[in-house]
């Protein structure tokens, strides 16, 4: 679990961070437009968690082909080992 | 394979869909304004985020009758998707309450009852991450799954059974009068949001067990391998 969450807390501080600064200084503005950046800063959250997810999940199926190559290289020797 | 990527077409098509329904053809809510848009993100995530605990509670159960490691790994997936959507429910609702009422956050019943839900998965992931491998772990984990099932519906009524700062019911089965939840098509493009992240949450869910399912092969070739030396 822990890479998952320092990926994903990285990714949401970098965009959410000036979205979410940029709006609190806009909210004492009109209603309106100044609502924008909080819109704003919901959908780059929202997608930078999934895209962080989809990215654990790709790095985890790297790992796991690494995994799978060693162990056969390992099977491969000690069978040769054995003739 | 054909369901994989199927799923994935298919979410991202209907993701440019609700995109465009979401910035350019729904009206502005009249008495919320532009943040009101957040709500077409907010409700799909809090839907699929009850649905997750309850779907992780029957593959727990299941999982605990026959002992099958295959429910096992649908609850831990399940759990682990269900961890992300709780949380982003948490950030898009206290992002909305901070931009529409002035607050960040309040110790109202449905916000509380959510925060439960979010320390229910957590404190899944966590008895499955650090207790010693082997069966009484998967069993230790279903237990606090079922509570997580029991907060679903709590979170759903909290607002009809406690007063409330969190709008009242306008969506679902006790749902007192869906007209209020405004014009046909603020409806339609909820009803279309609620569909894509369905849809997505379905192929992010595929693609998690596959890998899962692949993680326990894996552990016992590891085992077996070093049974072996």
């Amino acid at each position: 679990m822990r890479p998952i969450i320092t990926a994903l807390s990285a990714v949401i501080i970098a965009l959410a961070a000036p979205a979410l600064a940029a709006a609190d200084t806009l909210a004492q503005q009109p209603r309106g437009e100044s609502e924008l950046p909080w819109l704003f800063a919901v959908y780059a959250i929202t997608w930078a968690a999934f895209f962080g997810y989809i990215f654990f999940m790709s790095r985890r199926q790297r790992e796991m082909q690494r995994e799978i190559d060693a162990l056969q290289r390992a099977l491969q020797a000690k069978d040769a080992d054995m003739e | 394979m054909l369901v994989r990527n199927g799923l994935l077409v298919a979410s991202a098509a209907l993701m440019l869909v609700t995109l465009y329904m979401v910035f350019l053809w729904v009206p502005t809510e009249l008495n919320l304004g532009v943040s009101q848009r957040i709500f077409y993100f907010h409700v799909p995530l809090g839907w699929l985020g009850m649905l997750s605990i309850i779907v992780v509670a029957i593959a727990s159960i299941v999982h605990l009758i026959n002992g099958s490691q295959w429910w096992d790994d649908l609850a831990y997936t399940t759990a682990e998707i269900g961890v992300i959507f709780a949380s982003l429910i948490l950030v898009t609702g206290v992002i909305w309450a901070r931009g529409d009422l002035g607050w960040w956050w309040t110790w109202d019943a449905k916000l509380t009852t959510t925060l439960v839900l979010w320390f229910i998965y957590v404190g899944y992931l966590m008895v499955r991450a650090y207790a010693p491998k082997g069966s009484q772990t998967a069993r230790f984990a279903s237990v606090i799954a079922l509570f997580g099932a029991i907060d679903a519906p709590i979170i759903y009524m909290a607002t009809e059974w406690w007063s409330s700062a969190h709008p009242e019911l306008n969506i679902g089965p006790v749902a007192s009068d869906s007209d209020e939840i405004g014009s046909g098509k603020i409806y339609l493009t909820l009803l279309v949001a609620v569909l894509t992240f369905t849809v997505f949450y379905a192929h992010l869910l595929v693609e998690r067990f596959h890998l899962r399912r692949t993680e326990s092969a894996l552990d016992s070739l590891h085992r077996t391998f070093a049974n072996r030396l």
